[in-house]
């Protein structure tokens, strides 16, 4: 034992101090229309990520019209004025590239990956979707029913899929965390085209949009491009107008704007219109889009909610839910290492003591889900056979009880900060990866360089730190204690 | 005036940046990038190992696969000896337990991971020595401790029980089966008693044949240089010793003559999993391998336009996403195309399928669907290239399967080189249209429906581990089914006769009942109140903690059901009239009772025996759900009933034992009830039965 703790001790030291050797070298800029962009030379594979982050997650959804952002992801393969419905996906196979697009409570991230000539042709892709995406009944009802397969085949049909919406909902009674990305169908049943558009003309604007790209490019080549197909969208409303005079009649128009549409140019719209058209351009170009944010702030919990959803499972199981600091906090990055010594690999203590010697769980985990705002932290544990789901939930509480009421020891300390070491390297490890990570640090935080300073941010937190928001954090009054039984429980 | 000129200055000024671009045009290519795979570094230790390394400076990690020469071995009556090895490497060494190995692998941030076949390490390159004894430990020293190889045949156990629910993994042994049916590796599945014949002694002496350097490859990727590699390669791994790697040739699987039709039931399925699959006479490195990737991925290798996506999904919308898979190894290759389909669509997806393989073996793809998938697979080789495990991987493919040295230099010469008439003709020469094995999972319904497809009209009935299952046979009974419900309610009563059984049982004009109904693994305790009247009147009530959460009430003509939901509301049905029909068949104090007034309304299957005894077996029907009922041949006892539950697409086997039977008003009931729902066990203990007390008629009220 004492050979092995000299080992370890002698793997510790240094951890930060060599951290950092290499960085991710960046440029970034603002375009007139406000859109961000960032831009990393890689030239290791002939490949490059393209990517557009908005700002606009489920948060930023009207309560009654929830699963518009996740839905939008979905519309934005669509097509749009220059590219046929059903072909998005076509240009991107048919040129080697791959795609995909994801959303969380606070963005929607879009993504095509290409051998590296092709970065014009990504660009272009984007920036149609962008401009002048099909936002039109008919993609909308063939999304709708695939938003709904997805929802049937992720949350409906998977084993406790279903407990992340069922947690935010009893976590949050204001803040629009309380529903999740997928929304509830009934909204999308109830739209209609016109909230739909009003969605893609405040979100979709370059204003909201961050332009991250990474790869085998020349950044000069890289920046003449972006000013092609990016700089030459105007900033402000007029890209709404613009969009008006596709979609609306003249009738609409007139009455929208006391203007006709015979004053733009229809191939060349913001550069070949009349005088003025271009005179209203400009007004529409200084009208700012007004983003709407939201800046509710959930009251704490002042109970402990106990709760049962059936399900088509098997096995029981236990969620126990948190309030948890926003992801710029100090608090945040504490409670990530915490969740990192309660969950972080086969030697972390959930899986140690519950699963592998008690043996009272198949599995017990924990999330620190990082949001803009306050969230969610999660601890929970799904029964082994024939053991009563509540002498698992009292296991789990007992591991919680220790990490309020004991200092975890020097060593898990450092395990923590080695397996975030690791982590990063890892993530950072794709141009995929790396462009995801540079917009994340800028939309988030404000500062892409962030990305290079991931790892210094837990150097000055402690392990008294962790006792502190284990206890500030992981209160028994103040939970969500959430049971999933199987359905047949219910019925027989 | 003046305003208007300020603005037109401003406007051109605003404007001044955005130059002409046609958005409509798309944009060309540049020139094509130079795609350069680096050769790795390979160098020999003087046990036989072989190293393969290729250097990545990006990021400071660094990782090592440790890969065994061996070919599989057959295992017999021990089929899954070595899944579960590989499952039990990491469980301990003769100098760390399990719980030292974690927290050590854990500390440094580094995973670990190991198979049958191999161990993996990954790590930063700071921590690769610490790391490598890890690594190094358990390729020398697993010790597959006693109380760990408990646990994990403890969790084979249960993964075995959802392989049975679970028609994806059901299609998959089924398709080894009959692919590879004779003495091949993959045809050896892991089942309940395979598993049981499995014994620590036997992990512990494959692992010694296994784990030897002789013939075994190092890869190493990542973050060092040759020298550094060299020395660790020969300080870690240059004293382990071992024996000769296992050398065998297996057949390259088994062609049916004409196309053959194998069942494999899932009860109360409402789809189809069908997967239609043929060996194929192809290792690696056939000439013709370039153009079969290419045929595969345009016949249903991923993405949407492919053949299978086009036809089976987009144009007829039978199922979600149909795909076929290509397989080529050493030991056994093979084409599979598979997707799941509703019930009522399952004859006509696989005359679909069949229709695509024989259309494929006739006609020349479009230029179209070629370009798009060649384009769409040099790309993702081209992708594939940024992960350093890519290249190392490359290296050892060349010398496991004796490649070309240039193969994957030139791969992307040779794939964009593969025409119309190459995918043709292989097609024709690999393409066996009208002798594939079709497998079909799912509900007997469409046994009849898809007859037509066999060649010869008989379809093969496997079970879930796809070995040959006759459906349930029962013996048969010298018995009239009707006798042995009388026979039945003459025990219950201890009568002589069913006259007086009849009368006995008469005498019972209502009845209230308490039951504790116990959910094992559940936090709560249920109460379960139970009243009946003559002739067929039923209440049931559940309640939990004093509180009713679910309610049943049927009055002879109607019937409803009040449950609670999530929110504390109710939710309330009406009885239909098919369930009010099916309640009457059953409903009343003794069930049998009423099953006996129309003999069409069950069916006696036959004899079979359940621990040592021997039952009648009686089947009813009630909607879509069916129930068997056992009675036992000596007592006419019931002591045993499984019932197959289906409510729209919930389908559910619930079985139930009745013990512990007590005499009320000189008529037997089972006190004891214990129910198996999937793998939860529920046990319900009678805690009173009363009979003939006055039940107030408002609690049989449907309203």
């Amino acid at each position: 034992m004492k050979r092995i703790f000299l080992a370890l001790l002698t793997i510790s030291c240094g951890f930060l101090a060599q951290a950092q050797e290499r960085k991710i070298d960046f440029v970034e800029y603002d375009l007139d229309n406000g859109m961000h962009v960032i831009l990393h030379e890689d030239k290791s594979t002939p490949i490059v990520a393209v990517s557009i982050m908005y700002h606009v997650g489920s948060k930023n959804e009207n309560p009654d019209r929830t699963g518009f952002a996740h839905f939008f992801e979905h519309l934005m393969f669509e097509g749009s004025q220059n590219i046929d419905r059903g072909e998005y996906d076509k240009y991107v196979e048919r040129n080697g590239g791959t795609l995909n697009a994801n959303t969380s409570q606070d963005r929607t991230y879009y993504y095509e990956i290409f051998p590296s000539n092709q970065l014009e042709l990504g660009l272009w892709l984007e920036s149609e979707r962008l401009l002048h995406a099909k936002v039109d009944k008919t993609g909308i009802e063939t999304q709708r029913e695939v938003v709904k397969e997805e929802k049937r085949q992720r949350v409906d049909n998977q084993p406790y899929g279903s407990f992340m919406a069922e947690m935010f909902d009893r976590l949050f009674e204001k803040h629009p965390y309380s529903w999740t990305p997928i929304g509830y169908m009934e909204h999308l049943d109830a739209a209609q085209e016109k909230d739909y558009v009003d969605f893609y003309r405040t979100f979709y604007v370059p204003s909201n949009a961050t332009l991250s790209i990474a790869g085998d490019i020349d950044i000069e080549e890289t920046k003449k491009m972006i000013d092609k197909y990016y700089s030459t969208i105007p900033k402000g409303q007029a890209i709404n107008l613009y969009r008006d005079f596709l979609s609306l009649s003249e009738d609409e128009f007139q009455e929208k704007y006391n203007h006709s549409k015979a004053l733009f140019d229809e191939d060349q719209f913001f550069t070949n219109s009349s005088d003025k058209g271009k005179v209203l351009i400009a007004k529409y170009a200084n009208k700012e889009v007004e983003i709407p944010r939201p800046s509710i702030e959930e009251p704490a919990l002042e109970k402990e909610v106990i709760d049962t959803v059936y399900d088509d499972i098997q096995l029981p199981a236990v969620f126990l839910g948190y309030h948890s600091p926003a992801q710029d906090s100090e608090d945040a990055k504490a409670l990530q290492m915490l969740n990192t010594i309660l969950s972080g690999g086969t030697s972390a203590r959930l899986n140690k003591e519950i699963v592998e010697d008690q043996q009272l769980a198949v599995s017990a985990f924990s999330f620190a889900f990082p949001l803009e705002d306050p969230g969610m932290a999660t601890i929970a544990g799904i029964a082994a056979k024939d053991v009563p789901v509540d002498s698992l939930r009292m296991a789990i509480d007992k591991e919680i009880e220790k990490v309020q009421t004991e200092l975890v020891s020097e060593m898990e300390f450092t395990k923590v900060k080695n397996q975030f070491e690791n982590r990063f390297y890892s993530s950072n490890s794709s141009v995929a990866g790396k462009a995801e990570s540079l917009a994340n640090n800028y939309v988030y935080f404000n500062n892409t360089n962030r990305v290079n300073e991931e790892l210094k941010q837990y150097e000055d937190i402690t392990r008294e730190d962790l006792q502190r928001v284990a206890k500030k954090y992981l209160k028994k009054d103040a939970r969500v204690v959430l049971y999933y039984l199987p359905k047949d429980k219910k019925n027989k | 005036m003046k305003k208007l000129i300020t603005s037109i200055a401003f406007v051109y000024s605003a404007l001044i940046a955005f130059g002409q671009i046609d958005r409509s045009q798309v944009p060309e290519p540049g020139p094509a990038p130079e795609i350069n795979i680096a050769d790795p570094e390979i160098f020999n230790l003087d046990n036989g190992m072989k190293v393969i390394l290729s250097s990545n400076h990006d990021i400071p990690k660094v990782s090592f696969n440790l890969v065994m020469g061996s070919d599989p071995r057959l295992e017999g009556n021990k089929a899954g000896l070595a899944e579960f090895m590989g499952d039990m490497l990491l469980a301990g060494t003769s100098n760390r337990s399990k719980d030292e190995l974690d927290q050590e692998k854990d500390f440094i941030g580094a995973s670990l991971g190991a198979s049958s076949s191999n161990i993996y390490l990954s790590c930063l390159t700071k921590h690769m020595d610490k790391g490598l004894d890890l690594m190094t430990d358990v390729m020398k020293n697993a010790n597959f401790p006693e109380d760990e190889f408990k646990r994990i045949k403890k969790q084979y156990e249960s993964n075995l029980l959802s392989v049975k629910t679970n028609p994806n993994e059901m299609a998959k042994n089924a398709m080894y089966k009959a692919i590879f049916p004779d003495k091949h590796p993959y045809g050896e599945i892991m089942t309940e008693s395979s598993l049981e014949n499995i014994k620590r002694q036997d992990l512990v002496k494959f692992f010694k044949e296994q784990f030897t350097p002789a013939g075994s490859y190092l890869v190493i990727v990542g973050d060092i240089e040759r020298e550094k590699a060299e020395k660790i390669a020969n300080n870690q791994f240059g004293d382990w010793e071992g024996g000769v790697p296992f050398e065998e040739e297996y057949s390259m699987g088994y062609k049916p003559k004409g196309n053959r039709v194998i069942f494999v039931e899932k009860q109360g399925a409402v789809q189809s999993v069908i997967n239609v699959a043929f060996p194929l006479d192809m290792t690696p490195g056939h000439p013709d391998q370039i153009k079969m990737r290419v045929l595969n991925k345009l016949f249903g290798g991923g993405g949407f336009g492919t053949r299978l996506m086009q036809n089976l999904r987009e144009d007829k919308a039978y199922t979600y996403g149909a795909y076929s898979r290509l397989n080529v190894n050493r030991e056994g290759s093979w084409l599979s195309a598979s997707g799941s389909f509703r019930n009522e669509v399952t004859d006509s997806a696989i005359t679909e399928f069949l229709y695509e393989f024989q259309r494929i073996t006739e006609a020349k793809v479009n230029d179209e669907e070629l370009t798009l998938n060649k384009a769409s697979l040099s790309g993702s080789f081209a992708r594939n290239l940024e992960s350093p495990r890519t290249i190392a991987n490359f290296a050892l493919n060349i010398f496991r399967n004796n490649l070309p040295s240039d193969y994957y230099q030139t791969y992307l010469k040779k794939l964009n080189a593969v025409d119309k008439n190459d995918v043709l003709k292989t097609a024709q020469e690999h393409f066996t249209p009208n002798n594939l094995n079709i497998i079909v999972v799912g509900n007997t319904e469409v046994l009849d429906k898809i007859k037509q497809f066999d060649a010869d009209g008989e379809i093969e009935i496997f079970d879930a581990f796809g070995n040959p299952s006759k459906q349930k046979e029962y013996r048969a009974a010298d018995i009239a089914p009707q006798k042995v419900l009388e026979e039945h309610l003459i025990a219950i009563t201890e009568s002589r006769n069913i006259r007086q059984a009849k009368r006995r049982i008469g005498r019972i004009e209502t009845l209230k009942k308490t039951v504790e109904v116990e959910p094992k693994g559940s936090p709560m305790t249920m109460t379960a109140k139970q009243y009946f009247a003559e002739p067929n009147k039923e209440f049931s009530s559940m309640q939990v903690s004093g509180m009713e959460v679910q309610k049943q009430v049927f009055n002879g003509e109607k019937g409803i059901s009040i449950s609670m939901n999530r929110t504390g509301g109710k939710d309330t049905t009406y009885f239909t009239d098919e369930k009010i029909q099916d309640k009457k068949k059953t409903a009343g104090i003794i069930p049998e009772l009423g099953l006996m007034k129309d003999t069409s309304n069950f069916t006696l299957l036959g004899l079979d025996s359940l621990n040592g005894n021997d039952y009648y077996v009686i089947q009813y029907t009630q909607g879509e759900s069916s129930t068997r009922a056992f009675y036992n041949t000596s007592t006419f006892m019931k002591e045993h009933t499984e019932k197959v539950e289906v409510n729209g697409e919930d389908v559910q086997t619930i079985s139930a034992k009745y013990k512990d039977f007590h005499k009320h008003k000189r008529v037997l009931f089972a006190h004891k009830i214990t129910q198996i729902i999937g793998s939860t066990t529920i046990e319900s203990t009678v805690k009173s039965i009363e009979v003939n007390v006055d039940i107030e008629d408002d609690k049989f009220k449907v309203e």
